[in-house]
């Protein structure tokens, strides 16, 4: 009886504690997330009451030109950015891991300042440098290709350049994952390896790839989401042109829903999105396990 | 201390409150730059003027922002008292419901009439029913500015130095052709990689070849197809001959013209104020006029749209506040000669047929162009900030630079703009 009263104090006790965070969750996430599922069976406009049309906006969806476009850029970008980055953000990590002392704190500083940058700073950037009549990369563009090119209104270099302004951008916080894992290999693995004659290579693929294989694919699964998420630098660089050539899901739904005013939609739109980058960093996620423990 | 201090204070304060309780205007509006300056001269000059009104003026953002932040703050109520509307933008306001009648009581107390405003821009402010919905403030269109000194010597201008002589494509081309020979970097400059720009231009070609961009509820029917086409083909001319900037953003359009690199500019009239003022400093270097954009196509027609004062929907304005409101649009549109220092034309007739405005230059040269002036069509996919402009930047400007066909956007254009449409 005295254990059946403890439990039931040490519920209430716990219950109140995770109150705050489950009332504020339940409030700003769990309730708009219901609502959108909701609204995306209407016809409502943005702000105001609709009516029910069962399954008719995925339907429209499925015929939509556009959202197909998008999907596939939507794509595109994901496989022009998840694994450059990644790739890239390991080859840094290893190079300043070799570094010591504040070499390798001024080194790590140089690749993580354009993180700190805020997107719209990033964007005035990189506009200003490749900008198409007196950016300071044309004449670089200019020597390898010819002449000049206006990178973001040219349906192909549209994507390749987003991409890579993305990568230069957030990169630095991969770099920091892959610091912090190569960090957790125990020193006495390699020790113990350079005892036996493994070579540099040997090294590498035998201790550092598989030990850095939970944090490679924590990367890999993280870059997916936010790849797929692109929005920002799509609206501020290229508003989705030239010619839908860099038209993604996020931008259809800020058009749907803030321009045209057809809230439910948009909504489909966004509840597609959330499965689609459910979906595919769960089955992502569970493959590249599978892929490491093999 | 303190006490004594918050006391003389809060004395000091009430007694700056005027006696009469004074009505206070929340106003919205979208202008910057020149347009910006003069607004809000104009909204200090009213101030000064009435002691019993109080205008508090907001500036937001041009286009999407601001038009989606009016949607919203009018469905909760929210909404400014009075604030200024896109004509173009009117069927879109009408279709999400944000805009309140004007009624005749309300243009009584402004001390306006239905007939002292151009025809056109009147049944643009109207719905489909005739009801009222804005009151139109000034028409706004793109002109052709030139710069005479790539003209000297050429037919194209006259014994005072204004430009004749540019009745068909043909003749323009000549210009350009002649102007690029005296060595201009681009002889007729417009924001060629820019939405609003290009969709100007696209526009004015494209009525004067007596095109409909949307009849019914069809995006560029029949024979409107080898129209757009067509249209697209002069501006792809234009870009293949290197007449035109490449991939111009606004601002350096504007500077390829003011800096004399350009023999003719096809832009707003709000760019006006700018070669005023430049002249003015004496760091023009050139003489310059606007006229109308001539018939180029076979039409007298140009792009326009309408700036104009709109009530919101869903406001809770006392009649007395409601009375204010109109106070200060019909002292807007009696003072709109400040506003026509902007290079716009007062929709008001009273001041747009005024001697004062008559002597007004360039704006006298170029008004005649309200008369045949092309609305972007009633359609809610049209106007400001719509998937319209969004095809100009998307399809038209690549394609002039040669990364499509003419034929091949226009197609594009009508399966996109008719896929929102639906």
């Amino acid at each position: 009886m005295a254990m059946l009263t403890n439990r039931r104090k040490e519920m209430a006790v716990a219950a109140s504690l995770v109150a705050p965070f489950v009332l504020t969750f339940a409030l700003v996430f769990l309730y708009p997330a219901i609502r959108l599922v909701v609204l995306s069976f209407t016809n409502s406009p943005l702000i105001g009451a609709g009516e029910w049309v069962g399954f008719d906006n995925f339907t429209r969806l499925l015929s939509d030109k556009l959202f197909l476009t998008s999907l596939k850029n939507n794509g595109y970008f994901v496989f022009l950015t998840v694994i450059p980055t990644t790739a890239i953000a390991l080859c840094i990590a290893l190079m300043i891991n070799r570094l010591r002392g504040s070499l390798q704190a001024l080194a790590l500083a140089i690749f993580f300042l354009p993180y700190i940058l805020p997107v719209s700073v990033v964007t005035q950037i990189w506009t200003w440098m490749l900008d198409f009549q007196f950016g300071v990369l044309q004449p670089v563009i200019a020597f390898f290709f010819g002449k000049s090119v206006a990178v973001f209104k040219n349906p192909y270099w549209v994507m390749p350049t987003v991409a890579m302004v993305t990568i230069w951008w957030t990169n630095g916080f991969n770099v920091l994952l892959f610091i912090a894992g190569l960090r957790n290999i125990p020193k006495d693995y390699y020790e113990a390896a350079q005892l036996d004659g493994a070579t540099r290579t040997q090294l590498f693929r035998r201790v550092t790839w598989p030990l850095l294989w939970p944090v490679t694919a924590l990367v890999l699964t993280l870059q997916m989401i936010l790849q797929l998420k692109i929005f920002d630098q799509i609206y501020l660089l290229t508003k989705g042109g030239p010619f839908n050539s860099s038209y993604v899901m996020l931008l259809m739904v800020y058009r749907e829903a803030f321009q045209l005013n057809h809230g439910g939609y948009a909504s489909a739109i966004a509840l597609v999105l959330f499965i689609v980058i459910a979906a595919f960093s769960v089955l992502q996620y569970q493959l590249l396990r599978a892929g490491g423990r093999r | 201390m303190l006490c004594r201090k918050f006391f003389a204070a809060t004395a000091i304060a009430l007694m700056s409150v005027p006696a009469m309780a004074a009505e206070n205007i929340t106003w919205w509006d979208f202008f910057s730059g020149g347009d910006g300056v003069r607004m809000k001269a104009l909204i200090t000059r009213f101030n000064a003027e009435h002691p019993d009104i109080k205008i508090t003026g907001t500036t937001l953002e041009w286009g999407v922002p601001f038009y989606t932040k009016v949607r919203t703050a009018v469905a909760v109520g929210q909404g400014p008292d009075v604030m200024t509307y896109h004509l173009s933008r009117m069927p879109l306001g009408l279709k999400e419901g944000v805009l309140d009648e004007v009624t005749d009581k309300d243009l009584t107390d402004a001390g306006l009439t239905k007939d002292s405003f151009f025809p056109a821009a009147l049944q643009a402010a109207s719905g489909d029913d005739g009801k009222l919905h804005a009151v139109p403030f000034d028409i706004h269109s793109i002109v052709l500015y030139y710069n005479t000194k790539f003209l000297e010597g050429s037919k194209f201008l006259d014994g005072n130095g204004k430009l004749t002589g540019i009745s068909n494509l043909k003749d323009f081309e000549e210009a350009l052709a002649y102007a690029k020979e005296k060595g201009a970097e681009a002889p007729v400059s417009y924001a060629t990689g820019d939405d609003g720009a290009t969709y100007r231009v696209f526009y004015t070609l494209f009525r004067q070849l007596g095109g409909e961009l949307i009849t019914g509820n069809e995006v560029l029917a029949g024979d409107n197809l080898q129209k757009a086409a067509k249209a697209i083909e002069v501006m792809t001319n234009w870009q293949t001959n290197e007449w035109q900037p490449e991939q111009a953003e606004y601002e350096a359009s504007v500077a390829l013209f003011t800096s004399g690199k350009s023999a003719f500019s096809l832009n707003g009239v709000w760019e006006v104020p700018t070669m005023v003022d430049l002249e003015k400093k004496g760091s023009l270097g050139y003489k310059w006029g606007a006229v109308q954009v001539p018939n180029l196509m076979g039409t007298q027609t140009t792009w326009a749209d309408s700036h104009s004062f709109a009530i919101p929907a869903n406001n809770k304005l006392t009649p007395e506040k409601r009375k204010a409101v109109m106070t200060v649009i019909g002292w807007m549109e009696k003072n709109a000669i400040a506003w026509a220092d902007a290079g716009h034309i007062p929709a008001f007739k009273p001041v747009a047929e005024s001697a004062e405005f008559k002597k007004m230059e360039p704006n006298a040269t170029y008004a005649a162009l309200a008369d045949t002036a092309s609305y972007d069509p009633r359609s809610s996919i049209a106007g400001v900030g719509s998937p319209i402009y969004d095809a100009a930047i998307n399809i038209i400007s690549p394609a002039i630079h040669g990364y499509a066909e003419p034929m091949a956007a226009a197609e594009q254009m009508k399966s996109d703009l008719q896929n929102v449409l639906k």
